[in-house]
């Protein structure tokens, strides 16, 4: 049975460009702001001119994940590299504008779309190999991180992406109806992982409690939603510990639970 | 790479709702050829090109609360469990939906004014799984896919993933979508949507209708399963990474995703049967789709019958895989291969074997699906029918 292991994260977030950037406690530092925002550069070209925001995250944090596995795009480019996209509402700001009619242009609509953020992705770096879109947050995206080691276990990709992006700005009085959904400060966030072959098992299972990692993103980076996993793994990282690892992740009462172990 | 077979999953039982009804409606509509697109009245579209479409006029039991979406996804639920029961554990049981859509209609309305958490919260995309698993009692893994047009394809593959791993021992698995004033603007604007009928392969084919409709299949390890209707043998997607909105011109990420899907069955082209063609009637789509049928499957391929189904729906969306996957089995079943409404001239571009006319007295065992969507998504089934 072919194993696993994450060998690069590469993170986004209101905090700043990496996970170094965290603070101690987001609480803290968000000193009462509900959301903390991140403006993604711009990816440059006519390809990217009605791209939105969301869009513009989710290449940031692949080139995030590039520049921390010090690769160049071509390690990841073709067929062989699967692309697991994870996202609670990442399509609220396309959504609300194509609704209130700002930008209700042709070209929009499919922006509207959770798997625009995705397609841009891919067409950016290359990637058409297995591809999978979940909803939902922390919860999902362990289930995407489960994806990614069974494309892996079966032969269908020598590695995956898993990405995650999520923005909050566009939409923050509907999250300030929803608070029993999510709790303050809500950081704006993209982390990708590269999930290769290597010597860990993964089990996945539904988790009784929050993992430490699950604890320490949350403390360190605020409310990310489906970016947490990914975060909490990039804190492992940066830590130095790159080896066995518990993730857990929570959405709407469900906590699912993935365990890198030894086989 | 070397590719792992997958074990195949029972597909237990299907339940439905359409513009031509529940399941037996709708195996009757498609072999009697039934048009089920009509003008739309449960909202306005007289601002729009196109007013058009497969929309479900009467719901045969309506819950009180709860958005359209799950209303749809609950009469769909109540014909499901007409025909089999969940007996495994709840925490046992889970849900796997594909949608494109979402709850994006509650949206509308908490922007309209409505302040209340809860319409706020069904805005989500992932809201309507999350209330048929309550309503079910389903307290196992709750996942909602969104590859756009191909979800209700990768929610039953990711429906099998989660079966195989032993994270559940039923799952209810499936895809949705309603029509709505969101996407019906959004495919007017982009004039993807015909004024004629909707033609799939037809020489005059000029777009899509949208239709909605929810569709389950209750999925157990095969081992487990006492009754089937038939098995999924393999499933893959892949993407194009060419454009946020059409299909790769060469349809590659389509091809990629018929060949894994077959290698994971292990069945080769000339043991598909027949084919459950995405066949949206857009100029585009069934071309390319066509071009890669030829490419993947070879000589085999004109000998195959193949169909689209929504001639007769319109493009349902994100139920439209499972429906479609749930035409074949019910194909096999009962021996017989719908046809293609709205396929009268052929063109020339498009020269497969297509059902047209009249039903086709088939019994195909393997057959092919295919779907494509939104975003570069494509996807491919393979399954297998349980002959009576």
């Amino acid at each position: 049975m072919t194993g696993s292991e994450v060998a690069a994260v590469g993170v986004v977030t209101g905090w700043g460009r990496s996970a170094v950037a965290l603070p101690p406690d987001a609480v803290r530092a968000a000193a009462g702001r509900r959301v903390i925002a991140v403006e993604p550069p711009r990816a440059a070209g006519e390809r990217f001119r009605r791209a939105t925001r969301e869009c513009q995250l989710g290449v940031a944090a692949v080139e995030a994940l590039l520049r921390e596995a010090s690769l160049g795009p071509e390690a990841i480019r073709g067929d062989e590299t699967a692309l697991v996209y994870v996202t609670a509402a990442a399509y609220g700001s396309s959504n609300r504008a194509f609704i209130r009619a700002i930008a209700s242009s042709t070209l929009h609509f499919p922006y509207t779309a959770p798997s625009a953020v995705p397609a841009e992705v891919a067409i950016e770096f290359g990637l058409t190999g297995p591809y999978v879109i979940l909803i939902g947050g922390a919860a999902a995206t362990i289930d995407g991180l489960w994806q990614a080691t069974l494309l892996l276990r079966r032969g269908q990709c020598r590695r995956a992406l898993v990405l995650a992006v999520e923005t909050f700005a566009e939409c923050e009085d509907l999250w300030a109806r929803g608070r029993w959904l999510v709790r303050p400060p809500l950081v704006e966030s993209a982390a990708c992982a590269l999930v290769v072959p290597g010597p860990w098992r993964a089990t996945y299972a539904p988790a009784p409690a929050p993992s430490p990692l699950e604890a320490l993103a949350r403390a360190r980076a605020g409310e990310t939603l489906a970016c947490a996993p990914l975060i909490a793994l990039a804190l492992a990282r940066a830590a130095g510990d790159a080896g066995p690892v518990t993730l857990t992740g929570e959405w709407r009462g469900r906590r699912a639970g993935l365990a890198w172990e030894a086989h | 790479m070397v590719r792992l077979r997958t074990e195949p999953v029972a597909i237990v039982a299907a339940g439905v709702v359409t513009p031509l009804g529940d399941v037996d409606a709708f195996w009757s509509g498609l072999v009697t050829g039934t048009d089920a697109i009509s003008r739309i009245e449960r909202f306005p579209v007289d601002d729009l090109r196109v007013g058009l479409g497969g929309e479900i006029k009467k719901l045969k039991r309506e819950r009180r609360g709860g958005c359209r979406a799950s209303q749809l996804l609950f009469a769909a639920a109540d014909d499901l469990l007409a025909r089999a029961h969940l007996d495994a554990a709840p925490r046992r049981v889970g849900v796997v939906l594909g949608t494109a859509l979402g709850g994006v209609e509650e949206g509308e309305r908490a922007l309209a004014g409505d302040p209340s958490a809860r319409r706020t919260a069904a805005a989500l995309y992932d809201g309507p799984a999350h209330a048929l698993a309550r309503r079910l009692g389903c307290r196992g893994p709750a996942l909602t896919v969104s590859t756009a047009c191909a979800s209700g394809a990768t929610s039953l593959g990711v429906a099998a993933d989660l079966l195989r791993a032993d994270a559940a021992d039923l799952v209810v698995a499936g895809g949705y979508d309603i029509l709505c004033r969101f996407v019906m603007r959004g495919f007017d604007a982009l004039r993807s949507l015909t004024r004629d009928r909707v033609r799939p392969f037809d020489r005059r084919r000029s777009g899509l209708l949208l239709g909605e409709g929810a569709a389950l299949v209750l999925m157990a390890r095969d081992r487990d399963a006492r009754r089937r209707i038939g098995r999924l043998l393999g499933h893959a997607s892949a993407g194009d990474g060419t454009h946020v909105a059409a299909p790769d011109p060469e349809g590659r990420g389509l091809a990629s995703a018929i060949r894994i899907a077959l290698a994971e069955a292990e069945v080769g082209p000339e043991d598909v049967d027949f084919v459950s063609a995405h066949g949206t009637a857009t100029p585009l789509n069934d071309r390319i789709e066509t071009a890669v049928l030829k490419r993947v499957l070879g000589a085999r391929a004109g000998l195959i019958p193949m169909n689209s189904i929504k001639g007769a729906l319109g493009h349902t969306m994100g139920a439209a895989a499972t429906l479609e996957a749930i035409m074949c089995l019910l194909a096999s079943r009962e021996g017989v291969v719908p046809h293609t409404v709205g396929l009268e001239e052929r063109d020339p571009e498009c020269d497969l074997d297509y059902v047209t006319t009249a039903p086709r007295a088939a019994r195909p065992r393997v057959s092919l699906s295919t779907s494509l969507g939104f975003g570069g998504c494509n996807a491919a089934l393979v399954l297998e029918g349980d002959a009576r």
